[in-house]
């Protein structure tokens, strides 16, 4: 065994105790403008946090998802390196003082079952990532990393000279400065990860623990029209600060960049990089500031580009919210008075008239049943709806109450709907907004049980005005409803015919209402052809229309409205089935013009379409 | 620098028009009133340029008509950031722009405003003439159809838009009405703090009934809304001649 001098033991002694103090210094800092975030961490559920911590970090499902599964392992290699080498490092160090927590033949043992075949999984992982991120060179790694480079060395150096130690394959003199490089890069591992995005190695355990299970996760804005002007300028004031859930977020970011490549703004050839524009922009401010009142740095036009579909949250590896759209569009709109014209006029008309259009009337809402209190079921139409703004939808709304009939479910529409808000909501215009919604829930509290069509509509009654309001009534999507009364039998289909039928989720159904089985049952009855797409599920790719986009679509250049469209031409598929409206206009939208002439047009249809058309 | 704009509540576009019992007005009760756009433009221009010119500038929203239409014209105006308004309130419909003019310049003469801009026209009756008078009356320099304007504190240069993409910069000395062109700016939103600061802002209201109107409706009437499809068959000189005569005789237009 290697024997150190009381001199060799202060080195090392002086050694660790400054890197650990420079490691903790920047930890405490981080943590400390963390704290000034608003709105406390919730910590409920704690089996559900604790499950979620398990599949994520030690299980890497995310790390490890998509066609990021080899570098997954790659990395689930390294990281169990670490924790193994957990013990093997203390030990390593207690040996210098003469207090190794291993006896020789634990050591060996150790070495043999634990040391050794993970010092060469490690190996391999680490050089496999190198390769991947300075050969390969994925795009959304983004540009070189020295910090990176750097750790590769490290724990190359590491594993080698653990090696050495173990097989005793230096002795004497050679053999101690083994040692000391072994320590020594332990050492730098101390002074380079709190300032390195490989804190995430630390913050990502706890950053998935602590994650709020409502996504999106955007805290309300109430507003007090009487407010007086000290509490006006404090909720101002609130409007450019994170929360401390978002600036952990900051923190933890890996750069990974799989946000970015998610990202249906992004794809389709936008400025807006989420990775930068919602997560590493901030965090210098945050540093520089010593506070989190950073909300004013993201790039405006880039939060404008959003769709708010939330690709980039589902995929986050560390577990971060990463959407940021919600705070820099209060915060221009409601601070600053800054809004894209093309949205004034669709806000303008909320304000003056309840609904997107502007419109005084509508015919669909005339041609349906009024709903009275002996009814089951409240029918909420939707702006989409109401006002036509796919013509074509009207006939999906007349199918879904075949359905309903058909099932001898009762039904009736409100008069006196008003738009969700949901526009408002997405756009920043939270004073809007609330007008609408303080309407809604008025007269939603009096009813039992809600359905719509629209899955924008079911988010915002159902979860979004609970931030707001207590609730007393229930909202179901119009698929939950379908697939219900097919499960208890009240309504049969025959398999229809033998096409080749596809599902989009829409965002809002899939990521934020967690709704992905109701759909594909009531579709999968109805087509036996029955495919699907390649991002499906939660890692659906938007269909361009979510967080307002819908009424500007027209404008910029970018193809975000089209790239969906694109992908289901390209399946091949005859029908393509939706279950939101705004999707269904979309698809119709993008379908016609991007289908090559040899090719027929692909068929677009609402689940109570393909339901209703094969009912028995 | 005073700054006056004029802003009107003109009907929706997506607003459902009927005529009311008296024949010679729209139900207004079913209307909903907003904004002209033009009015909203000029609104921006003078905001810009009391933010830019560098002295001391007011911006007072003026509008008239009755208080259930306008009501929300003014305090759109005060929440995007005018100083204070006048509103002259007026029952009577009022729809000739001489008389329309000459109230306006009766309530601001007082006020020595420097600069009154204007939308280019309303979009409701689209005279396009209410600055022009209330300029002619009130002894101002006169431009319309205002594309970029230049204001400094005793002259405003003006770019005014020509036809077939031309256009000519003029220079007026001030006092100046200009009526505005739409587009000539991004018009603003009006922020948390501007509507809750507009609630204290000061507003002026005065009792501004025309005397005698120089136009009055007669009668008022949606246009008929009907497709009649007529083929007309035949050799050339037969469906020419029956072509004339539909324009001669039933259509009346030659
Ligand atoms: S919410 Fe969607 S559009 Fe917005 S940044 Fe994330 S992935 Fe991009
Ligand atoms: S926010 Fe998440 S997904 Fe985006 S770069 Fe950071 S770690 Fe990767």
């Amino acid at each position: 065994m290697l024997q150190f001098s009381l001199l060799e033991q202060i080195a090392l002694a002086v050694f660790l105790l400054s890197g650990v103090s420079f490691f903790l210094y920047h930890l405490l800092l981080r943590l400390k403008i963390v704290l000034k975030g608003k709105s406390d961490f919730t910590v409920n559920d704690l089996p559900k946090r604790i499950l979620r911590v398990f599949n994520e970090v030690i299980l890497h499902k995310k790390v490890a998802s998509g066609n990021r599964k080899s570098a997954g392992v790659l990395h689930a290699f390294v990281m169990y390196g670490f924790i193994f080498f957990g013990l093997i490092t203390v030990n390593h160090f207690g040996m210098a003082f003469g207090l190794p927590i291993f006896n020789e033949s634990i050591r060996h043992t150790y070495f043999l079952f634990v040391g050794a075949p993970w010092a060469i999984l490690c190996s391999i992982g680490i050089l496999g990532l190198a390769y991947r991120r300075f050969v390969t060179k994925p795009e959304a790694l983004g540009k070189f990393s020295s910090t990176s480079a750097l750790v590769s060395v490290f724990i190359v150096t590491l594993m080698t000279t653990y090696f050495i130690d173990e097989l005793h394959i230096l002795s004497g003199a050679a053999e101690k400065v083994n040692w000391w490089i072994h320590s020594g890069v332990i050492g730098g591992f101390l002074f380079l990860i709190p300032q390195s995005k490989h804190m995430h190695l630390v913050l990502s355990p706890f950053n998935i623990f602590l994650r709020p299970f409502e996504v999106p996760n955007h805290g309300a804005i109430p507003i007090d029209l009487e407010a007086s002007e000290e509490e006006l300028d404090n909720l101002l004031l609130d409007l450019s600060r994170l929360s401390k859930d978002q600036a952990l977020d900051i923190f933890t970011c890996v750069e990974c960049g799989r946000c970015t490549d998610v990202c249906p703004a992004n794809r389709g050839g936008g400025i807006l990089d989420p990775k930068y524009h919602f997560i590493l922009d901030l965090k210098d401010p945050m540093l520089e500031s010593g506070d989190v009142n950073v909300v004013d740095k993201i790039n405006v036009e880039a939060g404008w580009e959003c769709t708010t579909c939330q690709a980039c949250t589902e995929v986050c590896p560390v577990g971060n919210h990463v959407e940021k759209a919600d705070e820099i569009r209060s915060f221009q709109v409601l601070a600053e008075g800054d809004v894209p014209q093309e949205y004034q006029k669709l806000l303008r008309n909320l304000q003056e008239t309840g609904n997107t259009e502007g419109a005084s009337s509508s015919a669909i809402l005339d041609e349906l049943p009024a709903y009275t209190s002996d009814k089951e079921l409240v029918l909420w139409l939707g702006c989409f709806a109401k006002h036509a703004m796919d013509p074509n939808f009207i006939n999906s709304i007349r199918n879904f109450v075949k359905i309903l009939d058909s099932a001898g479910v009762s039904y009736g529409v409100l008069s006196n709907e008003q738009c969700s808000g949901d526009p408002a909501n997405k756009l920043g215009d939270k004073l809007t907004y609330q007008l609408l919604m303080d309407q809604n829930v008025e007269q939603l509290n009096k009813v039992k049980n809600v359905t719509s069509m629209c899955p924008h509509c079911v988010v915002n009654l159902q979860k979004e005005y609970k931030k707001y309001h207590e609730i007393k009534y229930e909202v179901k999507h119009h698929t939950q409803v379908i697939s219900e009364l097919l499960e208890e039998g009240r309504i049969d289909i025959n398999p229809g015919s033998l096409e080749k039928v596809t599902y989009h989720d829409p965002c809002n159904l899939s990521r934020t209402l967690d709704e992905v089985s109701a759909p594909r049952n009531a579709i999968k009855a109805a087509a036996p052809e029955f495919f699907e797409l390649d991002e499906n599920g939660k890692e659906t790719l938007c269909c361009g229309a979510g967080g307002a986009l819908w009424w500007k679509k027209d404008g910029g250049e970018g193809r975000t409205h089209l790239l969906r469209a694109e992908q289901v031409i390209e399946s091949k598929t005859d029908t393509v089935v939706t279950g939101c409206n705004f999707c269904y206009g979309m698809m119709n939208q993008g379908i016609g013009p991007l289908t090559p002439a040899d090719q027929e047009p692909i068929k677009v249809k609402d689940v109570a379409d393909i339901v209703a058309e094969n009912l028995s | 620098m005073k700054i006056a704009v004029l802003t009107k509540a003109i009907p929706s576009y997506e607003s459902s028009i009927r005529v009311d019992s008296s024949g010679k007005w729209i139900d207004e009760s079913v209307v909903n009133y907003v904004v002209n756009e033009s009015d909203s433009y000029a609104l921006e221009e003078a905001l810009q340029i009391k933010e830019n010119i560098g002295i001391e500038t007011e911006v007072v929203v003026v509008t008239l008509g009755s208080e259930a239409n306008t009501s929300k014209v003014i305090k759109d105006g005060l929440a995007k950031g005018a100083d204070r308004g006048i509103f002259i309130k007026n029952d009577s419909v009022t729809t000739d722009p001489l008389s329309i003019a000459k109230l306006f310049s009766e309530h601001l003469k007082s006020e020595n405003f420097d600069l009154v801009l204007s939308g280019l026209q309303s979009d409701d009756m689209g005279a396009g003439q209410t600055g022009v008078l209330i300029g002619e009356m009130l002894n101002m320099s006169t431009a319309t159809l205002a594309i970029e304007t230049q204001a400094q504190p005793d002259k405003i240069k003006v770019k005014r838009e020509l036809e077939s993409g031309w256009f000519q910069w003029v220079s007026l000395p001030l006092p100046a009405s200009i009526s505005i062109q739409s587009g000539i700016n991004e018009p603003r939103y009006p922020s948390l703090k501007g509507i809750m600061g507009a609630k204290r802002k000061e507003l002026n209201t005065y009792d501004g009934s025309p005397e005698n109107q120089s136009q009055n409706f007669v009668n008022l009437y949606v246009p008929k809304n009907e497709k009649v499809t007529e083929k007309i068959e035949g050799d050339t000189d037969t469906i020419v001649s029956k072509i004339m005569d539909v324009l001669k005789n039933k259509l009346k237009v030659i």
